[in-house]
């Protein structure tokens, strides 16, 4: 039994782990556990390096054998423009309108920017790019990027590279509850499987996760471990988990119970 | 020679010359190259008529990984 395919933005899927490419030991380890976690997008990102004529086609090389959708980031941005700009120069050259918006606020927390996120989200979505922002979980910033046009939603569980799960599930299951149409994925933080198997029941529709497989100490066993946790936390969304009690409930009869006395506690 | 800056380093580059001509005499004429002139992204297909000014801030960047 598994789960069945689901479609985001132009995609159908099977997967709903959705994976980074950074901070790995080797590119070696990398390929090996990005195969392993059954992802079917995966995130890079562009920067400025040396200058050379193969300047980051080993990395892209590599990335392009796996055969994933590839989702661009635009970390490092702090401002509405920047983001833009990246998102336009990757565009041209990853040749997807994908674009994981990330706009950053504050170097420590590394917590979106929401004034400029919302704002790049507008000229980005006119321009036609598939906008999946990375956002806090306040469900103010959510609405104004929903009426910017946004079909995904990437709430953070923590901080990025925090692997401290998710803060505060209740924020994550209003967001869940007030925007039951658009796809929402939990981004950043996630540390552990069962973070990411909470995500999932909470009926999140994916989980993007980096650092919590690259930096584990088994990277490709880890990928495996989250592989499963997203499909153990999707299947037991959706097979309805029974109803949490304040009190004790019995599993077996309580009918014919031996040695039973009336009046006995 | 015009001064410019080139991803945070400050060059100097002979008048007049295009963002093409400036890729290939820093040896970054592969096609997994993306620039952008003073925040502003330059489609490749304006990488030959696009000449640099002096002053100007250039962004050189190329795929990697990312989360």
């Amino acid at each position: 039994m598994t789960t069945e395919k689901w479609q985001i933005a132009n995609k159908t899927l099977q997967s709903r782990l959705f994976i980074g490419s950074a901070l790995y030991p080797s590119p070696a380890i990398m390929k090996e556990a990005i195969k392993y976690s059954g992802a079917e997008v995966v995130t890079v990102s562009l920067r400025r390096q040396g200058s050379s004529k193969t300047s980051g086609e080993s990395f892209w090389s590599i990335i392009r054998s796996l055969g994933l959708e590839v989702l661009p980031n635009t970390a490092g941005c702090h401002s509405a423009k920047e983001a833009v700009t990246i998102a336009q120069m990757s565009r041209e050259i990853f040749e997807t309108n994908w674009v994981k918006l990330e706009v950053i606020g504050d170097q420590y927390n590394l917590q979106p920017d929401p004034y400029e996120t919302v704002a790049a989200a507008k000229i980005l979505i006119k321009e036609g790019f598939e906008v999946f922002p990375y956002t806090t979980d306040d469900l103010v910033v959510a609405k104004r990027l929903a009426d910017a046009g946004c079909q995904i939603l990437m709430p953070w569980g923590s901080p990025i590279g925090s692997g401290k799960g998710l803060m505060n599930p209740y924020n994550l299951r209003t967001l869940r509850e007030q925007f039951p149409t658009l796809k929402l994925v939990v981004d950043a933080g996630i540390g552990k499987p069962s973070h990411a198997i909470t995500a999932m029941e909470l009926g999140y529709d994916a989980v993007l996760l980096n650092s919590a497989v690259a930096l584990a100490q088994e990277p490709v066993a880890m990928a495996r471990a989250f592989a499963l946790a997203v499909e153990a936390g999707r299947l037991g969304y959706e097979a309805g988990a029974m109803q949490e009690r304040e009190f004790a409930s019995p599993s077996t009869p309580t009918v014919g119970v031996p040695f039973w006395h009336q009046g006995r506690n | 020679m015009i001064p410019v800056t080139i991803n945070g380093t400050p060059k100097h580059l002979p008048k007049n010359t295009s963002i093409q001509e400036m890729l290939t005499m820093l040896a970054y004429d592969n096609q997994w190259s993306g620039v952008a002139v003073n925040t502003t992204f330059i489609a490749k297909k304006k990488h030959h008529e696009t000449i640099i000014k002096a002053g100007d801030e250039i962004e050189i960047l190329s795929p990697i990984a990312g989360g």
